[in-house]
């Protein structure tokens, strides 16, 4: 390639006008190491020169995709698999829910319980000792009782009183 | 997308996406890990795929992200210098000296490169390394068109005047 033609495509290069083809040209013309080049055009040689190792970068050694692939599962049907990947946390959740209902459930029985035993058992062992007990709490209460009946007459004066009153 | 597609639409630019990845990081192993997560991606949302006019510019988009992203989290810094002297071929090299001076130039395009700003950074390795058109650019940087020429149009001004000062004075 004539050194002008270089020139007006290294011209368009720098102003960012160069097609591809036209980049490519220059790519293979640095690429030759002229050995008498001008002055302006050895300014782009080490750019090009640089641009072709950078491109020749050593390649790894890739693991075969094949198989990262297949192992890796498709998204295909994520709704279904979601239900079933989660099914021991639903039954942890139905475990934990039959616990609580059976552990208050023991509670309710057991109280229950208590209360029938407290209910049937008798406060004191001799017929006797029960009997005065008894008696006296009755008493107790017959004496507290005669007490608002003594108030109760007084109050029967009153409605006696006004009985009278109203007759006359 | 079948295993075939993708196999036979996706894994040819793996390399691309290596040397991508690559540049980006400077590390082999990183590069590596992340074109194989790209890949990854590729086939986990292979939905997508349908959808995709440039394939090639999508995997090249989420290798980018990728990279940024690994880049981002091991606050990776650039190496100034670029150690690579075993990797010139040096049977081409007519004298030890030669070859030493061209691995000087080397180092110092590539340190004239490296500084550049990321967006010209890519734009710039996009375009001329790896060949891709104004469009694919634009697609892989998630950009309008006229940035990619505005930009790659400024990369290069750069460029040449770090170019013109090293010719003349040797910095």
């Amino acid at each position: 390639m004539e050194f002008n033609k270089v020139r007006e495509l290294l011209d368009r290069y720098w102003d960012g006008t160069s097609t591809l083809e036209e980049e490519e040209a220059l790519r293979s013309f640095f690429s030759r190491n002229i050995a008498n080049l001008p002055a302006d055009l050895k300014e782009a040689q080490p750019l090009f020169g640089y641009f072709a190792a950078e491109h020749d970068i050593p390649m790894p050694v890739f693991p075969d995709i094949e198989i990262v692939v297949s192992q890796t599962q498709t998204p295909a049907g994520p709704v279904k698999q979601m239900i079933w990947q989660h099914w021991m946390k639903y039954a942890a959740m139905l475990l934990v829910a039959v616990g609580i209902g059976y552990a208050s459930r023991q509670a309710q029985t057991k109280q229950t319980r208590i209360m029938a035993s407290l209910s049937e058992k008798d406060t004191y062992d001799d017929p006797e000792k029960a009997f005065a007990v008894t008696q006296k709490a009755l008493q107790l209460l017959s004496r507290n009782l005669n007490k608002g009946t003594a108030q109760m007459q007084k109050l029967a004066y009153f409605n006696e009183a006004t009985e009278k009153i109203k007759a006359n | 997308m079948s295993l075939t597609l993708f196999l036979s639409q996706v894994v040819p630019v793996r390399q691309k996406l290596y040397r991508f990845a690559y540049r980006l990081l400077e590390n082999e192993e990183d590069a590596m890990d992340v074109t194989q997560d790209a890949l990854m991606k590729v086939w986990q949302q292979q939905e997508r795929m349908a959808d995709l006019q440039n394939m090639e510019a999508w995997c090249m988009r989420i290798v980018r992200n990728l990279a940024l992203d690994k880049l981002k989290a091991r606050k990776y810094r650039r190496a100034e210098e670029l150690d690579k002297a075993g990797d010139m071929p040096a049977q081409h090299q007519p004298s030890p000296y030669a070859a030493a001076e061209q691995q000087d130039v080397m180092n110092s395009v590539h340190r004239i490169i490296a500084a550049l700003p990321e967006k010209y950074r890519t734009i710039i390795q996009l375009r001329d390394i790896d060949g891709y058109s104004y469009q694919e650019i634009a697609e892989i940087l998630c950009v309008e068109m006229s940035e990619v020429k505005i930009n790659l149009h400024r990369a290069r001004k750069t460029v040449r005047e770090q170019l013109q000062k090293l010719q003349v004075y040797g910095v």
